[in-house]
């Protein structure tokens, strides 16, 4: 009865030509080579992704504050940018420090950076400003998929308010996925919570605890923040569990 | 062999004989006529060099069988130069070398019979050859901003001062030398100079090409409004725009558009491009982006378009490295990003050499193929993201340590502090002006005990006291 269902569900998206959403689409793991997937050069978490972030496909990064998710986006920036390939990240509030990315290994010369307004002013002011920089956001990703040649583009919407990412349209992101496929690019989405959840892309679902070290008060000191990752997958393609240091480097 | 041809057709032909090669330069008397001479010197031929502002150099072949002999031709380019109020001496030669020579050193008209030109020079004196083509200096020097090398066997005034050593004062003395000897003793340089005081050529003459204009314009029947019309204008008005820098082997540098408005404005726009290009569809689509964010007031009855061309790109792409989007895909892409952005909001990082927290710079996107990709090791390092404008915070301490940190932002309650490292001391630009403050009221200066807090929620977070008015910030996130 259960297979008599999903069998007509998914009739009825193949006739509206929307079976690209379904997982029994996707082409089987054996075929998935080295040069479909965008590494992450964190070696355990490459381990666990078979290789990495997969290319032409929607991905997302999404956690709690300060459990590594703009690190972890960094780091893919900064492999990309050391392949050669070069990269976006569509900024939506305007949070990169330029000083971080550089120390995570971005080279910042094939960085295409683009800022939105930052939430200092949109967060007091009407939440259709909020709603304006979101759509200019998506807007910008959009010119910079449909432009080619980047090998990850991320979008930042770590600070926008749940409420107005509710409100967009799921077709948003099948737009993106529309966008990319059959591309080299790999797009990560940055957010609180998952949105996309996209068919053929990973969810990395961070959780992080700083971790302070020092014996004496005047040598207490912010160390590291352990990063735990859980990847989830449609299918269970792509599956497991993952924890990574990232240290944090005092430039004072 | 040249020779020859004309000693034979010279016994054949009593009138003046036809010639392959004759040459007349044109000497104005002042540099004010520069314009005029060059104007006169084209009517009579396309293929001129221009010395100086006072001497042009015109290829004449073919001309005796327009004007008849040489002379009249002469005397036909110093009579159409009177006609403009143009004072000027002419010479014409069998050899470019022996006109200029001569126009120098002779007021008047001066025609030579093609192969007296040895003859003709003979007596000139020697100091003739240090005008004639002045030595630029060598590269290494230019490089060093050094003067000339005094016994640069090149320069000719080195040449000319070892001649008159020697007792030489006359071209036709330099010429009657015997040249294995006179290159044995000064060089190559010396052999060289020998031949120009024989009035031969050391160089064909290459023609100076007149400057030439990339300019499309286009006046309206009806006025337009709205910048979909325009870009049907503009398609017209760039297809043989491109065509004719493609022609040329040039590229757009900078890209001019004018449009002329009903209320009898211009509205004037520059793009300057980024490289060189020429293809009709990107540069339609730059204009057209340009003129979103900068449109024009009125309606617009004249269209011109106008380019400062430059030499064209040579791309060489390679397998070895990974492909980046052409530039003229990364300028359509940055003109629509800025269109939608903001000009200043889209381009790459760049790190400014300050102490200042949080400072940086942004430059234009180009990037560039790299052949050997830079393989970076080491591990992930916690990323901070920070508030451009830091929050304002309400800060408990107890013993000295912040103990519990609140805002007024709903998305940032803050709370009780379970660990926290601090306090760093950082400050800068106290020497500047206090009167400098920023459009958002931060100054110029700072002066701040810096912490990092991680709090209940979990979030790690780093804050700081402004030291001269005692508040807090929260200035960004450890993520």
């Amino acid at each position: 009865m259960a297979n008599h269902a999903r069998e007509l569900a998914e009739s009825a998206l193949r006739d509206r030509k929307l079976d690209r959403t379904l997982t029994t689409a996707l082409p089987p793991l054996e075929r998935v080579d080295a040069a479909a997937l965008a590494a992450t050069a964190v070696t355990p978490l490459d381990a666990t992704l078979r290789g990495g972030l997969p290319r032409g496909q929607l991905s997302e990064v999404v956690g709690a504050r300060s459990s590594g998710r703009t690190t972890l986006v960094l780091q893919c920036l900064a492999a990309a940018t050391a392949r050669g390939e070069i990269a976006a990240l569509i900024d939506t509030c305007d949070r990169l420090d330029v000083a971080t990315a550089l120390a995570a290994g971005v080279d910042l010369d094939r960085l295409l950076w683009v800022r939105g307004q930052g939430s200092e002013r949109t967060a007091q002011s009407a939440q259709a400003t909020v709603e304006r920089a979101v759509d200019r956001a998506l807007k910008a990703l959009n010119l910079v998929l449909q432009a080619g040649g980047f090998g990850v583009v991320a979008i930042d919407l770590v600070d926008v308010a749940p409420a107005v990412l509710r409100r967009l349209p799921f077709t948003t992101w099948m737009r993106v996925q529309r966008a990319i496929e059959g591309s080299d690019t790999a797009c990560v989405l940055l957010a609180s919570e998952p949105l996309a959840r996209s068919a053929g892309g990973l969810t990395l679902s961070l959780a992080g605890r700083a971790s302070w070290t020092g014996a004496a008060c005047r040598s207490w000191r912010l160390e590291r923040l352990e990063i735990a990752t859980r990847v989830i997958s449609p299918r269970r393609r792509v599956d497991g569990e993952v924890t990574v240091g990232a240290l944090a480097i005092d430039e004072r | 062999m040249e020779r020859s041809r004309w000693e034979r057709s010279r016994s054949t032909n009593d009138e003046d004989p036809p010639m392959h090669d004759v040459f007349g330069a044109i000497y104005a008397a002042d540099d004010r006529f520069s314009a005029a001479l060059i104007e006169i010197a084209r009517e009579f031929s396309p293929r001129l060099a221009i010395h100086s502002a006072r001497e042009v150099v015109l290829d004449l072949a073919g001309l005796t069988r327009l004007f008849g002999k040489t002379q009249t031709i002469a005397e036909e380019l110093r009579r159409t130069a009177a006609a403009r109020g143009v004072q000027v001496r002419v010479a014409i030669a069998g050899t470019r070398t022996a006109a200029q020579i001569l126009v120098r050193h002779r007021a008047g008209l001066t025609v030579i019979a093609p192969g007296a030109e040895a003859d003709a020079l003979a007596p000139l004196p020697l100091d003739l050859l240090v005008d004639l083509f002045p030595t630029p200096p060598s590269p290494r020097l230019r490089r060093a901003g050094a003067p000339n090398d005094p016994n640069d066997p090149n320069d000719p005034n080195v040449l000319v001062r070892t001649l008159k050593q020697w007792g030489l004062r006359t071209l036709g003395a330099l010429a009657a030398l015997p040249s294995d000897e006179l290159v044995a003793r000064l060089g190559q340089p010396a052999g060289r100079w020998q031949r120009v005081a024989r009035g031969e050529d050391p160089l064909p003459l290459v023609p100076s090409v007149p400057e030439e204009r990339f300019e499309q314009a286009l006046d309206l029947e009806w006025p337009i409004e709205g910048l979909e019309p325009l870009s049907f204008v503009l398609s017209r008005l760039l297809d043989p725009l491109s065509a004719h820098l493609e022609r040329r082997d040039r590229g757009a540098a900078v890209l001019h558009v004018r449009l002329h408005l009903v209320t009898r404005e211009v509205h004037e726009r520059s793009l300057q491009l980024p490289i060189a290009m020429r293809e009709a569809r990107t540069l339609r689509t730059l204009i057209l982006l340009d003129l979103e964010s900068h449109p024009p007031p009125a309606a617009i009855d004249r269209v011109v378009v106008a380019v400062d061309p430059t030499p064209g790109r040579v791309v060489q792409f390679s397998l070895l490295t990974r492909p980046v989007p052409s530039p003229e895909q990364v300028s359509t892409l940055m003109a629509r990003l800025q269109a939608l952005m903001g000009e200043t909001r889209c381009g790459s990082p760049v790190v400014v050499d300050s102490w200042e927290p949080g400072a940086f710079a942004m430059k234009p996107f180009t990037p560039v193929e790299t052949a050997s990709p830079v393989l970076r090791s080491g591990g992930l390092v916690a990323s901070l993201r920070r508030f451009r404008i830091p929050i304002i915070a309400h800060v408990q301490a107890e013993g000295g340590k912040p103990a519990r940190v609140l805002t007024d932002r709903r998305e940032l309650p803050g709370g009780r502090v379970e660990s926290c490292a601090g306090p760093w001391r950082t400050s800068g630009q106290w020497w500047l002006d206090d009167a400098r403050e920023r459009h958002d009221g931060t100054r110029e200066m700072w002066d701040r005990d810096e912490w990092d807090v991680t709090l209940a929620d979990g979030g790690t977070y780093r804050i700081f006291r402004e030291r001269r008015a005692g508040k807090w910030f929260v200035e960004g996130v450890v993520d």
